[in-house]
């Protein structure tokens, strides 16, 4: 048995990973292009984490930027502000941290589920990113800014410059790719079978004996310190964080970009990401009401397509929904 | 005679003012099938709910193998012992026959919370799962997705998956809610090979069954313990047929 659900998956993946390996050598070190992938990869490492809480666990979150944004955060709090540090310690660093936040607000936010859970999320990132924004230490709105980029030897040994786009943009990648095999991996583990049950009935998983408040918080733990990643990346990226990505639009953005892929699928939120991330490129080129047109093709693409693009593609080849 | 694995001590359960259980005293016996019947409205369901640990009790004590085991939370019932089917179809629907028993295989086994270790490489979870659908007659159905299955054959997937978490005691609300008379009889075979096993709580609506299974009987009216006997004394007892026929218009 493979990793992958189905065909179009399987298809899916091996063509973008192999385009996007390749992408750099045509773009030619243009580097606003280079730059803007990378970008679009990172939103789908978080997009991808918030598709698993609310599409395999069936946990709905409106909340999960506010790990985005501490992702970041936490790296820059942590810092020394003019020496650069490992980029791996700190990755370690910033999960193991966001980890134990995601741990002390799944114990609040697991307690309700439904409406309310979607509320208190939505509380709690509202409350996370007002702390931020008031704050003086924090640089308030403006945030505060990464003046070192981090090193990123291993044993000495250093293969990425992540002040060179193009690396910074294979490291995006090689993370991306990670994170799917990662998901792909639970979910086909032993903990992922219980989390499908309890998915699509939490009643009689707790009927057979499961405690599920348990695996609903290691799933919550998982997938915010995979959010914290791609806000780490992020603030890495642009150099600087601010309170606004941790703003709730962004969580519903997320939530947008996961649902148009196909939400569960995992995959899907790697289409998502670029497709929303495209046709706003795109129609942002085209007229001044690019939110209104934007607002309205989202609408039609989740009306008619009940699964996503993920659904879509799979029935383009002809497989069964699984 | 056999020993007794399940009690309950004055249990109540109450809804607000109403009392759904009213200090019930009923105790179960291993290898017996023993049928709870009532009127509508007895509280024969909020029994079993309440015996699997769904609903928390009032007050009162239930007792298994003689140790109280009231305070104990609603997944924890599962594993002492204590396996419960559900009176509406409650199955994993997306999953295959055989998963759905692995589901329930698993708590057992262990590794729940190993996150990478594939769900498809522990072969005595599904070991046990196989022999849950073989015990029930569904073995040829192992590879087939739940939804795809007839009514009656998801009622019996609904009785392996308890089997597979390794119960003592298996109460079974309605197993043959909704069935024809052939799929019915399957379950009363069934149900006869299971209660050489096993201790079972039976609440069913279907009386020919439950006059024919039946090793013990009990009848409740309104939250209350009416009276337990066997099959033949209840039958002619005047206090049951009053029960059934009597003041109240409620008939079966």
């Amino acid at each position: 048995m493979s990793i992958f659900a189905n065909k179009s998956e399987k298809i899916f993946i091996y063509l973008f990973f192999a385009i996007g390996l390749f992408i750099p050598l045509f773009l030619e070190g243009n580097t606003f292009y280079i730059n803007k992938f990378s970008t679009i990869i990172i939103l789908a490492i978080f997009v991808m984490s918030l598709d698993y809480l609310v599409g395999r666990t069936g946990l709905i979150t409106l909340g999960h930027a506010m790990f985005y944004g501490l992702g970041g955060y936490i790296f820059t709090i942590l810092a020394p502000e003019y020496e650069a540090v490992n980029f791996w310690v700190y990755t370690f660093y910033v999960m193991l941290i966001s980890g134990f936040i995601a741990l002390i607000v799944g114990l609040i936010v697991l307690r309700t589920s439904g409406i309310y859970m979607i509320m208190i999320t939505l509380a709690l990132a509202q409350m996370t990113f007002y702390f931020f924004a008031d704050s003086i230490e924090y640089g308030g709105q403006d945030g505060l800014f990464i003046y070192i980029k981090p090193e990123t030897s291993i044993f000495g040994l250093s293969f990425l410059d992540l002040d060179n786009e193009t690396h910074f943009y294979y490291l995006c990648l090689l993370s991306l790719f990670n994170c799917f095999v990662f998901f792909k991996i639970i979910m086909n583990s032993s903990f992922g079978r219980v989390i499908d049950a309890l998915k699509e009935n939490p009643d009689r998983a707790t009927a057979l004996g499961y405690n599920i408040f348990h695996f609903r918080l290691i799933a919550y733990v998982l997938a915010s310190s995979l959010a914290a990643y791609a806000g780490y990346l992020f603030a890495l990226q642009f150099g600087f964080v601010n309170p606004s990505m941790m703003s709730w639009d962004v969580s519903a953005t997320a939530l947008v970009m996961a649902l148009l892929g196909g939400l569960g699928s995992i995959y899907g939120a790697i289409i998502g990401s670029f497709v929303y991330e495209g046709l706003h490129y795109f129609i942002e080129h085209l007229t001044e009401y690019w939110m209104f047109f934007m607002g309205a093709l989202i609408i039609v693409l989740v009306l008619t397509l009940k699964y996503g693009m993920a659904g879509f593609l799979n029935n383009l080849s002809g497989g069964k929904r699984s | 005679m056999s020993q007794t694995i399940l009690e309950a001590e004055n249990l109540c359960k109450f809804w607000g003012g109403l009392k759904a259980l009213n200090e019930l005293n009923i105790e179960f016996k291993d290898k017996q099938l023993h049928s709870i019947v009532g009127p509508n409205g007895a509280g024969k369901s909020t029994l079993l709910n309440t015996l699997c640990g769904a609903y928390p009790a009032t007050s009162g004590v239930i007792l298994y193998h003689g140790k109280p085991i009231t305070h104990l939370k609603g997944y924890e019932f599962c594993r002492t012992g204590i396996g419960r089917s559900f009176q509406k179809t409650n199955i994993f629907h997306n999953a295959t026959c055989l998963e759905n028993c692995c589901i329930a295989a698993q708590q057992r086994i262990g590794g729940s919370f190993n996150l990478f270790r594939k769900r498809s490489t522990n072969r005595k979870i599904a070991e046990i799962a196989r022999s849950a659908l073989e015990q029930v007659g569904l073995g040829a159905r192992a590879d087939t997705k739940a939804t795809e299955v007839s009514y009656g054959e998801q009622r019996q997937l609904e009785i392996a998956m308890v089997l597979a978490t390794a119960p003592k005691v298996l109460l079974l609300d309605e197993p043959m809610a909704g069935m024809g008379h052939e799929e019915s009889q399957t379950i009363i075979s069934l149900l006869k090979e299971l209660k050489k096993q096993y201790c079972i709580v039976l609440v069913e609506h279907d009386m020919d069954a439950v006059f024919e299974l039946s090793d013990l009987m009990t009848v409740m009216v309104d939250g209350q313990h009416l009276i337990t006997d066997t099959v033949d004394n209840i039958r002619n007892n005047p206090l049951v047929q009053d029960a059934y026929l009597g003041n109240d218009d409620e008939v079966f």
